[in-house]
């Protein structure tokens, strides 16, 4: 056989091409909602422009994550409709944002809330709203489907996060022993959600401990123990067990009763309720305005933004409470104030990799991993075939100092944290990056309030619940944890409270 | 004269590749772990023709004569080996014993082959010309034949053929050979006759291969296999044994043509004919269009539409001849509309309403199938119900999974439905369990279409009996959230299979 040139060049590409088949496939992504820049000017001081124009609008609410949000929500409600809610990006929904691609929604941050008890009296009224709870009945679309949750360990997986398989006769009595301490003080009533209705002195020596040294003074020193009540407090606080105050550690185990229905949940996590208040409010709502700086005056407070003015009655000041002595004149330090950074990246498969056999669950976590795993948007979907999703990777930086940590957030490219990722994953997902076509990373310099030691029953923290000027404080970091409820009960609360001083 | 002895090398060392191919290949083939069975054949056959090589010392006289029989008997169970194989394994058990005595049989046959022909070739030349010719052409056989098997061999004359041809070549060889070294040969007529015996033996076997193939393949597959096909959703396999057509997804047997009007009558006729003035139907699964063939019958009827997730189900069901006399072409009938949706999600944003919903889809084998057992998917479909409407659901076996059955029957009553269960008795499935469910009060009906093969007014009341061995189980409903159907179907079944 003769074979031209040219043929054997289109041979030598084909086989080329076969061979580029077999290489790593490309991953796009980069950094999404980079918000730091904008938070450096007010920490740099830099000079804004002075005002041009006057807005004049009775309620000023800063900040439009959940508690900004739900402050609109109960003034809305209530026939108020003369406000502005400002908020800085270009996305309302703060923690409880939320993407969206060809095929499905995700979670940007927040992607559940647990089924709320009696006393989380709004959530449930919101939720009544929403059409999540109807006639007493939790919508069963929005429970978690089953099998919700997995862990990996020892090369394997179990159903469930807290431990179950490999454990000694020592870890399963000490799980037991806890589980019966926290059904204490789950009786005693002082661990309520929202926190404020329950929090009583008695449990203040509580709030001087660390959560690790706590669990080691009752003679829990079972590892597998300790690397739960790890994961619970990265989870939820964003923070090692040993950074948490121990009254915080036993509020996420005893403020709840034990829930057989699963969370509620949604494949853009809380940016399902988030897109819900936006239907409703999104004539009120202002994204894209940095506010930076707000001014008492005789009869009210300026907000400014711009070279706007707004002349109000009252402001909601619901953005983080770190911003305040950044914004307001006077403003003292704040000291109990400290905040975790995280991570979160969204992953687009263009097919579940291998599994080992398992069936996909909603939230997958491994054992000894520094992260916290992920969680699958197309979970939700009431679709029988699935074949692309989305995995939302959840990273609290625990270890180590929040300001070196959010240092590193900044320092590191995409590329590194893409790597990292993947080298995660991989552990248990050896194809994992021949399913993704890409990855987006959100970096949170402040994610969430960290309850750190003695930060629960800080004097700083209640003098801020209880102001008597024009200024309310409404964020989730006055509670000292960082959850969907208390955001809501504190945006709620301020609304109440102008409502009812405008009204007399 | 040379050449011809080195054309002989070639061809015989040609041979000897192929049948270690060929067994190398049917063993993969049939048993699988391809890389076992090639390491392990290849290691077994070359160690066989070590053994070879070392007996040829014990051969001493009559060389030539020894030779060709030693080409006549590599033909022939070379030649049949493939064979032999195949029915080795449809219908013994000692499939690996046969294989490995088949592999060191030829190959001590093979050993001896290049040994003895070296020794007759000798004296015509020296040494290492002998040896550098005979190796040279050995090679170049091998080479040939290993370029021949996939490409030409497999695909155009399939494994037993491929053998029998080699066997034809060996034998070819063996009388070719009594030609060759005649001067070395005594009674070369009666070596003749065995050769041209051979040649005709193998000649037949491969001109009959086809029949020894279907026969071997038939009962390795029980049913002749028609149809398999890998679809975006599931895997889809006809197969045919005489007059009874049997579809499988993802291995699950969903209908015999045998008996598969008991089912979908008994499926659609309680609850449909029990409809004063049916002018709507849905029917959610189904792409086989069986229901729908049973739901044509009422005239009233005017438009149908079937929600099937695999386009690729309902154009075979469309299609195939053997498939639409099956369902009497029902999917091509004008009043059928044909949605290839995944049903749930269909379900939750379609607004019209139905007289009579039949949800028939595959068991609650996994968490995604769950999904459409639970009071969520329940309550979306009952919103289409019309007001004289009813629903049916296939609920699988009231008696094998009886925990099951009587989970549906609770979950589509937490949907808040009335339920009237019942079950039928279908050979190829067992005992058969559906739900029918509605707002209202059910009586069965006084009527049914004409030329109904199983289901009767007479016997009808009868199927909503169920004996102590099926009765009523209080079990939960099942949710997504607890996907407790799932689970319970899975130790259903563990418990009958163990």
């Amino acid at each position: 056989m003769k074979l031209g040139r040219r043929k054997f060049l289109g041979l030598g590409s084909a086989a080329l091409v076969g061979l580029s088949l077999k290489s790593e496939k490309k991953i796009a992504g980069s950094f999404v909602n980079d918000s730091f820049q904008m938070g450096h000017l007010l920490r740099d001081r830099t000079a804004f422009p002075g005002a041009k124009r006057i807005e004049k609008v009775p309620v000023v609410i800063v900040g439009g994550g959940i508690a900004g949000l739900s402050a609109a929500w109960r003034l809305r409600k209530r026939g108020f409709t003369d406000f502005v809610l400002l908020e800085m990006n270009q996305q309302a929904g703060g923690n409880a944002r939320w993407g969206e691609n060809e095929f499905t929604a995700y979670p940007w941050a927040a992607h559940y809330v647990p089924v709320p008890g009696p006393k989380a009296v709004c959530v449930r009224e919101l939720f009544e709203d929403l059409g999540v709870l109807k006639n007493g009945q939790w919508e069963e679309r929005y429970l978690a489907f089953s099998p919700q949750e997995r862990l990996f360990l020892y090369g394997r997986w179990q159903e469930g996060i807290e431990p179950a398989v490999g454990l000694t006769s020592k870890d399963r009595e000490q799980f037991q022993r806890l589980e019966n301490v926290f059904a204490d003080f789950r009786k005693s009533g002082a661990f309520t959600v929202p926190l404020e209705l329950g929090l009583s002195s008695k449990s203040k020596h509580l709030d001087r401990i660390s959560f690790s040294d706590w669990l080691r003074q009752q003679g829990f020193d079972s590892r597998l123990l300790h690397w739960y009540m790890n994961y619970a407090c990265r989870d939820d606080y964003g923070a090692l067990a040993s950074d948490t105050s121990a009254w915080a550690g036993i509020h996420y185990f005893s403020s709840r009763e034990p829930e057989e229905k699963g969370p509620l949940t949604w494949p853009e996590g809380n940016g399902w309720i988030t897109r819900r208040l936006l239907e409703r409010l999104g004539a009120n709502i202002r994204t894209g305005q940095m506010v930076h700086r707000i001014t008492q005056t005789r009869r009210g407070a300026s907000v400014f933004v711009g070279d706007i003015e707004f002349q109000s009655e009252f402001v909601i000041f619901a953005a983080p409470t770190f911003l305040a002595p950044y914004l307001l004149d006077n403003f003292p330090r704040l000291h109990d104030f400290v905040y975790s950074p995280w991570l979160t990246a969204n992953l687009t498969l263009d097919r579940y990799p291998d599994s080992r056999g398992a069936e996909p669950s909603w939230d997958t976590v491994f054992l000894d991993s520094s992260t916290l795993g992920y969680v699958d948007a197309m979970h939700q979907s009431l679709r029988t075939h699935v074949d692309r999703t989305v995995w939302t990777f959840y990273w609290a930086l625990a270890e180590g100092a929040p300001a070196q940590n959010r240092q590193l957030l900044l320092e590191k490219d995409w590329a590194y944290w893409k790597e990292a990722i993947l080298h995660d994953l991989e552990r248990v997902h050896s194809d994992i990056r021949q399913c993704l076509s890409r990855i987006d990373v959100m970096r949170m310099g402040h994610a969430m309030i960290r309850p750190a030691v003695g930060s629960i029953f800080s004097e700083e923290r209640r003098r801020l619940r209880h102001p008597n000027d024009r200024i309310l404080f409404a964020n989730s970091d006055l509670s000292g944890i960082s959850i969907f409820e208390e955001a809501q009960y504190y945006g709620v609360e301020a609304a109440q409270k102008v409502l009812k001083k405008l009204h007399g | 004269m040379g050449l011809l002895v080195f054309i002989s090398v070639l061809l015989v060392a040609a041979c000897g590749l192929i049948y270690e191919l060929v067994a190398g290949t049917l063993a993969s083939y049939l048993v699988g772990d391809s890389v076992f069975q090639f390491s392990t054949i290849i290691g077994t056959y070359l160690f066989a023709m070590g053994i070879g090589s070392a007996l040829s010392r014990y051969v001493n006289r009559g060389l030539a004569y020894r030779f060709v029989w030693i080409e006549l008997l590599l033909g022939i169970v070379g030649g049949f080996s493939s064979a032999l194989l195949m029915l080795a394994f449809a219908f013994t058990q000692g499939f690996e014993l046969i294989l490995y005595t088949l592999v060191v049989v030829m190959g001590v046959l093979v050993g001896l082959e290049i040994p003895l022909l070296m020794r007759i070739v000798k004296d015509r030349y020296q040494f290492r010309d002998v040896i550098a010719h005979v190796l040279t052409f050995d090679y170049l056989g091998a080479l040939g034949a290993s370029l021949l098997f996939p490409i030409l061999l497999v695909p155009r004359l399939g494994l037993v053929r491929s053998a029998m041809l080699f066997g034809l070549i060996n034998a070819a060889v063996a009388l070719w050979s009594t030609f060759l070294f005649a001067n070395q040969l005594s009674a070369t007529r009666g070596l003749r006759v065995a050769c041209l015996l051979v040649l005709f033996g193998l000649g037949t076997g491969f001109a009959e291969a086809k029949r020894i193939t279907a026969t071997a393949e038939d009962n390795i597959y029980a049913d002749e296999i028609i149809f398999a096909r890998d679809t975006r959703y599931q895997h889809l396999v006809l197969t045919r044994f005489k007059d009874d057509l049997r579809l499988f997804l993802n291995s699950h047997l969903q209908f015999s043509s045998r008996d598969e009007y008991r089912y979908h009558e008994a499926l659609v006729h309680p609850g449909l004919a029990a409809i004063p003035a049916p002018r709507r139907v849905l029917i959610l699964g189904g792409g086989d269009g069986l229901a729908v063939r049973e739901i044509l019958k009422y005239p009233l009827v005017e438009s149908i539409t079937l929600v099937d997730l695999d386009p690729e189900m309902t154009r075979i069901f469309s299609s195939n001849p053997m498939l639409t006399r099956l369902n009497a072409s029902s999917l091509l009938s004008p009043r059928v509309h044909v949605i290839n949706a995944d049903a749930f999600p269909w379900v939750a944003s379609n607004a019209d309403n139905f007289d009579f919903i039949v949800i028939d889809f595959p068991d609650p084998t996994n968490y995604s199938l769950g999904k459409l057992y639970t009071t969520a998917f329940y309550r979306a479909v009952a919103r289409h119900l019309s007001a004289q409407g009813f629903m049916v659901v296939q609920s699988t076996s009231p008696m094998f999974a009886r925990d099951s059955f009587w989970c549906i029957a609770q979950t589509l009553k937490q949907s808040g439905l009335q339920t009237f269960p019942y079950h039928v008795y279908v050979p190829s499935f067992g005992e058969w369990g559906f739900v029918l469910a509605g707002t209202h009060e059910y009586l069965p009906p006084k009527s049914l279409p004409t030329g109904l093969r199983f289901v009767s007014v007479d016997d009808l009341p009868a199927l909503f009996q169920f004996p102590p061995d099926m009765a009523p189980l209080s079990m939960p409903a099942n949710q997504l959230n607890s996907q407790i159907l799932v689970r319970t179907y899975e130790n259903d079944w563990k418990d009958i299979s163990h």
